[in-house]
Formats: C-alpha cells, structure tokens, sequence
C-alpha cells in the first residue's frame, strides 16, 4: 500500500514541479550547509586526533615548572587560530647574525628565542598566553630531571629522554651571532626521533660520541652558516666540530613554515609529515634552523643553561595514565626538580573537546538553515491542502480512509525533504571538499579530507525525510479531517 | 435495499441554519432506475451524499442490509463507500496529474491493491465504458463525455451495490448524455441500486421510480414507466 501512495505522491510532485523544487531547494540550503560544516569539522577533528596519534598517547612530556597549568590556554588559544607561533615559532631566524626582531614578537612562540632572550616582564605583555611553555622557559631554574631516576621512581614509565634548548652565541669564523642550540640526551634520541620530525642525517653521521665537541646541523642553519661535515664553529665559546647534517624537514612543515607566521601552522598541519607532526611538541624543535649537541656534553662544556630542556617519557602499555602522571609528580618533588607532567591524552582530550565545542556551534547555525526550509515545507503543504481539498473530496469519496489521505500527504512532504536531503547531501559534500582544499592553506591544515561517513550520511537522509514529514503533519492532518462534502463543494 | 427514515440535515452557514433536508423516508431498491428531481437547494444532492455515506444525517437513519449507516465510525463508512458506493459527479472529479487509467485504479492504489493488478482491473473497468484507447490520456485531454466515463469506470471498477449519479449528464450534449444515462441505466440489469439527481425531466421520463424533492421534503413519489 505504501508503494502505491509513494507513486501517488511521486506524481504529485512532479505535477507540480515548480513549487515543489522550490521548496526542495529550501530544505537543499540547509542540509548542504549542515553537511559541510559537520564533514568539515569532524574532518579537523580526525586530522588533529591523528597527530596525537602519531605522537603516541602514552607519551608523557614533563614540560619545566608551571607550563602545564596553562596547557588548556595553550590549546584554547590555538584554536582560536591565534597561536599560529605558540606550537611552531620556534623558528630563529637563520642569519645567525640577525637577533630578534621585535615585530616578530607578537607571534610569541614556546621556544622562540624572543621569550628566552627577553625580561620577564616584557615577555607577559608581549607573548600573552600563546606562549606559556615558552614563558615558563624564560623564568626556570635548575629543573634538572634525572631520567634514569625517574624511570626507577615510576615503573610504569618504559623510556625516558631530554631535549633542552638554548641560545647560545655561534661564531663560524665568517658569521657570528645567536642560534637555538637543542640538546637531546642520547636515550631521547634512541627513543623519540619522531619528536624531532626524524633525525635523518643527510650527511656525515649522527653523534658518534658523549666526550667529544660533537654538533649536528639542521639544514637550513648549514646553508646560511656555510657549514660542512668536518668544519668547526664555537658555540657559547666553545670549539665543536660538525659531524652530520641533516635532511631537510619534509615540504609540508616547509610550506606551513614559509607563511606560519600566522596561520596556526602548528595545530593541525602536515599529516604527511612523517608521523612527526606534534601539536605539543613541534615547538621543542625545528630540525631546519637548529643546531644538536648531545644534552650530556651541553651540561658539561655549555653550562647550566641547558637545563632548560623537556623531558619525554613513554607510558607502559595499560598503564593508567593519570597514575603515572601523580606518581611522575611525587618523583620530580622527591628529585627536588621543577616540572609538570602533560599527558598527550590530555591535550587530546582538551583539544578534542574545544573542536567539538565549536562544531557544535557551528552546526546549530546551519540547523537554523534547516529549520527555515522546514517552515517553507510546511507553507508548501499548507497551501497544497487548500489547492488540492477537492482532490482530497475525491479520494475520500471513493473510499480513502482519514489515515491514508494523511499518510499520502505526509509521505509528500516527507519525500521532498527526503529528495532534498539528498540533494544536500550530494551538494554539502562537494562543497566540503572544495572547502577543504580552501580552507585548508589558511587555516594550516594542509592536506585534510572532510569525513562523510555512513552516520552522517543515514542521520542526514533520516533527518530531513522526518522533517519533511513533521513539516507537513499539521497541514496533513487537516486535509485528513475535511468533511467530503465540503471538499467536493470546493473550487 | 438502502433506506432512509425521517432523515433530516441541517448546515450551519455562519449564523444561519440552512435546513436541506426536513424529514425524508425513502426507499431504494435495486435494479430499479431512481431520479430524484428537484430545483436547486431541494436537497437532492444532500439526500444522494447521504445515501453514499459520504454525510451522515443530523437526525433520522439511513440502512443497507440491516447496517445503520449513520452510527458508524468514519473508517467504518469510508470501508463503506470503498466497497459499496461509487459516485458520478456532474463535474467529473477526476484527479488531474494522473491518467485516465489511474484514475480507474485510484481506489484500488489507496486501498493497496498491487499495482499491477489494479491496473489491470481499471483496464477492464475502461473497457466496460469504451474507453480502452484512451487509457493513457489525462482528464484535461479528454472531452467532457470521456471524462465522465472515466468518472463512472471508477465508479465501477469495485463492482459496488450501488451507483450514485448527481447530474452526471449536466455539463454534456444531449447524445453524449443519451450514451451516459444508457450506460447507468443498463446497471440496474445487475441488480444494482442506481440512483440518479437531476433536473432534467427528459431524464425523469425514463425513470422506474421517480422522487421529487421540495424544499427538503418529499413533494410527489411515482412508479412509473415499465417498473417492474
């Protein structure tokens, strides 16, 4: 019976054809927009909660003491697309001899040689709260972690690794100036060369040894240096020799660097970088403009800067996360060290939150399109009730029950919020896709796909057919109660 | 036997009672040719609504086969009419968007019947009126004789116990009408109850039982003709 009033009401549409694509095209706008905004969200979300996944969820960073209590500003403010520098600027300008530039300085930036270089209190008014970790760096002292005891005080910890930063004065003999120096520890780089975005040598050899002069070059830092496997250059005063350069970081992190001044590069950039891209961690290194001493021989022949550095620790499988973050607490206070431990699942879970929180948002907006082309559907039916009430004094006269004359009006109105569901479907996910490819640059999340997946697509489908049937059940309702005299009586 | 006792309706237009029928008990027998004559406003109409069971009566009955029409639920008289009624109206009342073959088929597609055999039903149904090349066209490329056909093909297409007939021949030429009244007419062979409304004498002529209407009340009531 349904198939028979399914065809009636086909043919009711179509008779009509005008009228009924124009109230289509209403329920259209609103589905497309819901669409594309809910595919492109969640394609954000994905891209986002596949870094962490590259990253590991049971990777604990123990950043220097107090960062971690503006973790959540830090997640917040990148969000809002503001924080373009808090994950990723800490980029040094390559001409060793150029220090920072105080227009630059807005950008802020976790380790940016501007928060290191600068008073503390002109780093709160300038930086603002995209630069906690970055400010935190900038004031601590002696928050020297020993891994190995840490990793005896918290069995659930597997591995254990440092990376410290600094800026120390680099003379080549040609150039001289400020460069960020990273100090990875050798456990940090046996454990965590993904953190770095590879460790790829791209010629000579990577540190051979913890008692000699040893430097690792980044690409870009060899380029402008002039440096060479075999040179030898002084850092904080010290002779050291270049034993490796590395390969390039990927184009990717190139691109979202050329215009990351203010794009948010950090956040959801790169998924193709290799499974290095990290929300949390791009920020410890830039593998292009930095130079590598091992930590070991920093602490010794740089001094006591170096210990401005980052611990990485993994988490046993199965272990619980928050236990071991209180029990890597109570080992920093019993090392009588300076620290706070954040989970990537944390920052995961706080990003996670604040981008469903806005898809939310979003999606209720585009629901309002949606309500609009509900109100038009249900005009449509209203009015068709009125021009077809002899019509409805017909069926009833050969014998339609009140029910079915309400079903046949309903399945009408239903099928057109269905047909433009459908329709808005189709259009919602072009539009997506395109809207990818352009929101994509600008937002810096590169190469990321919007998910349509069969939820959205069965929520939607079902959705606008109820809509177009709620939408049309008043107007329905009332041709089902018309006496069949009175309708036959009408024009 | 379709009967009505001191049947009585009354419409509220606005403020005014408008009374269209003041008590009416009439019989209708099958295989007998009814008229029911009357000028507009004598409730000849109404009376034929209520015989269909597509009104009920403000006071009084109406019967068929010891049912009693009118304390019947609304599905219960819809069943009704689906099984037992068909209606020829003067305008037609075919429905635009769909062909003449669906039209035939319209009750048979809303009760559920499979497509295909309702069409084939409705296809016979055309047939019967002559209309089988026609079956594809829709009202508005019918004339008005065909289109009544298609009217009374409908009416006929679930083989009801009665045909009721509001001045089927009103918009047509007298030989169109002539060929409709025929067709109506020859139902009466089946033993069906055909009622016809009308204001046309030369249709009263032919009639088997003649009835006229009044000011909603029966004025004169004649067998007359052959009636059997």
């Amino acid at each position: 019976m349904k198939m028979n009033l399914l065809r009636l009401a086909l043919k009711n549409i179509r008779s009509r054809r005008t009228r009924s694509w124009l109230t289509i095209l209403g329920v259209l706008v609103g589905v497309t927009a819901v669409v594309a905004l809910l595919s492109i969200g969640t394609g954000v979300q994905e891209a986002v909660l596949q870094q962490f996944e590259d990253i590991g969820y049971d990777i604990i960073v123990i950043a220097p003491m107090g960062a971690a209590g503006r973790a959540r500003d830090l997640t917040a403010g990148s969000m809002a697309g503001a924080a373009s520098g808090a994950m990723g600027a800490g980029r040094f300008g390559a001409t060793a001899t150029q220090p920072h530039d105080e227009a630059s300085s807005t950008t802020g930036g976790i380790f940016s040689p501007e928060n290191l270089g600068r008073e503390s209190s002109e780093d709160d008014a300038s930086t603002g709260p995209a630069s906690p970790i970055g400010e935190a760096l900038a004031r601590a002292v002696g928050s020297s972690l020993d891994t190995d005891l840490l990793l005896t005080r918290v069995p659930q910890l597997i591995e254990a690794g440092t990376l410290g930063t600094q800026i120390a004065a680099i003379d080549t003999g040609e150039t001289s100036g400020f460069l960020r120096v990273s100090t990875p520890s050798v456990e940090f780089l046996e454990s965590f060369p993904s953190v770095l975005g590879g460790f790829e040598i791209a010629s000579g050899s990577s540190f051979t040894s913890e008692s000699e002069n040893q430097v690792v070059v980044g690409a870009r830092s060899a380029e402008t240096l002039h440096l060479a496997v075999g040179d030898s250059l002084s850092i904080g005063g010290v002779s050291f020799t270049v034993v490796g350069i590395l390969e390039p970081a990927d184009q990717a992190s190139e691109e979202a660097q050329g215009d990351g001044a203010l794009s948010g590069q950090g956040l959801t950039q790169s998924l193709g970088s290799g499974g290095s891209a990290s929300l949390v961690l791009r920020g410890l290194t830039n593998t292009d403009d930095s130079l590598f001493v091992l930590n070991e021989r920093a602490a010794d022949v740089l001094g006591g800067r170096t210990t401005l550095g980052v611990t990485i620790t993994r988490v046993e499988a199965g272990a619980s996360i928050s236990d071991t973050v209180d029990a890597i607490n109570v080992a920093i206070a019993q090392q009588e060290a300076s620290g706070t431990p954040i989970s990537i699942q944390e920052v995961a879970d706080e990003i996670q939150g604040t981008l469903s929180l806005i898809e939310t948002v979003l999606a209720s907006i585009a629901a309002v399109a949606l309500i609009v082309g509900g109100v038009g559907l249900m005009n449509t039916m209203y009015t068709a009730v009125l021009e077809r009430t002899r019509e409805i004094g017909i069926l009833k006269s050969v014998g339609a029950r009140d029910g079915q004359v309400m079903t046949l009006f309903l399945i009408d109105s239903g099928l057109m919020g269905l047909i433009g569901g459908v329709l808005g479907l189709v259009l919602g996910s072009v539009l997506s896709l395109f809207g990818t490819r352009l929101l994509g640059p600008s937002l810096g999340v590169g190469s990321f796909s919007p998910v349509i997946d069969a939820g959205l697509i069965g929520s939607v489908l079902a959705f606008s057919f109820v809509l177009g049937a709620l939408s049309g059940a008043w107007p329905a309702w009332r041709a089902s109660r018309l006496n069949p005299v009175d309708a036959l009586a009408a024009e | 036997m379709l009967a009505l006792i001191d049947v009585h309706k009354t419409y509220e237009m606005g403020e005014t009672k408008v009374h269209a029928l003041r008590g009416v008990t009439l019989e209708l027998p099958p295989g007998r040719f009814t008229v029911i004559m009357g000028h507009s406003g004598s409730g000849k109409s109404t009376l034929m609504h209520l015989a269909g069971c597509l009104d009920i009566p403000t006071v009084g009955h109406v019967q068929y086969a010891g049912l009693d029409l009118t304390t019947m639920s609304s599905r219960a008289r819809a069943d009704f009419r689906y099984s037992d009624v068909g209606f020829v109206f003067q305008k037609y009342n075919l429905v635009g968007n769909l062909t003449a073959l669906e039209n035939v088929a319209l009750p048979l597609l809303l009760r559920g019947e499979a497509s295909r055999q309702a069409h084939a039903r409705a296809a016979e149904a055309l047939d019967l009126v002559g209309l089988q090349d026609r079956a594809t066209h829709r009202p508005a490329k019918l004339s008005g004789g065909e289109q009544q056909r298609v009217a009374i093909a409908r009416a006929l297409i679930n083989d009801p116990t009665m045909l009721l007939a509001d001045e089927p021949t009103g918009n047509l030429d007298t030989a169109t009408g002539e060929h409709i009244l025929d067709l109506l007419r020859g139902l009466t062979s089946e033993e069906k109850i055909v009622l016809v409304v009308t204001h046309n004498p030369e249709i009263a002529e032919t009639a088997d039982l003649l009835v006229h209407l009044r000011d909603g009340r029966i004025a004169s009531h004649q067998v007359q003709g052959a009636g059997r």
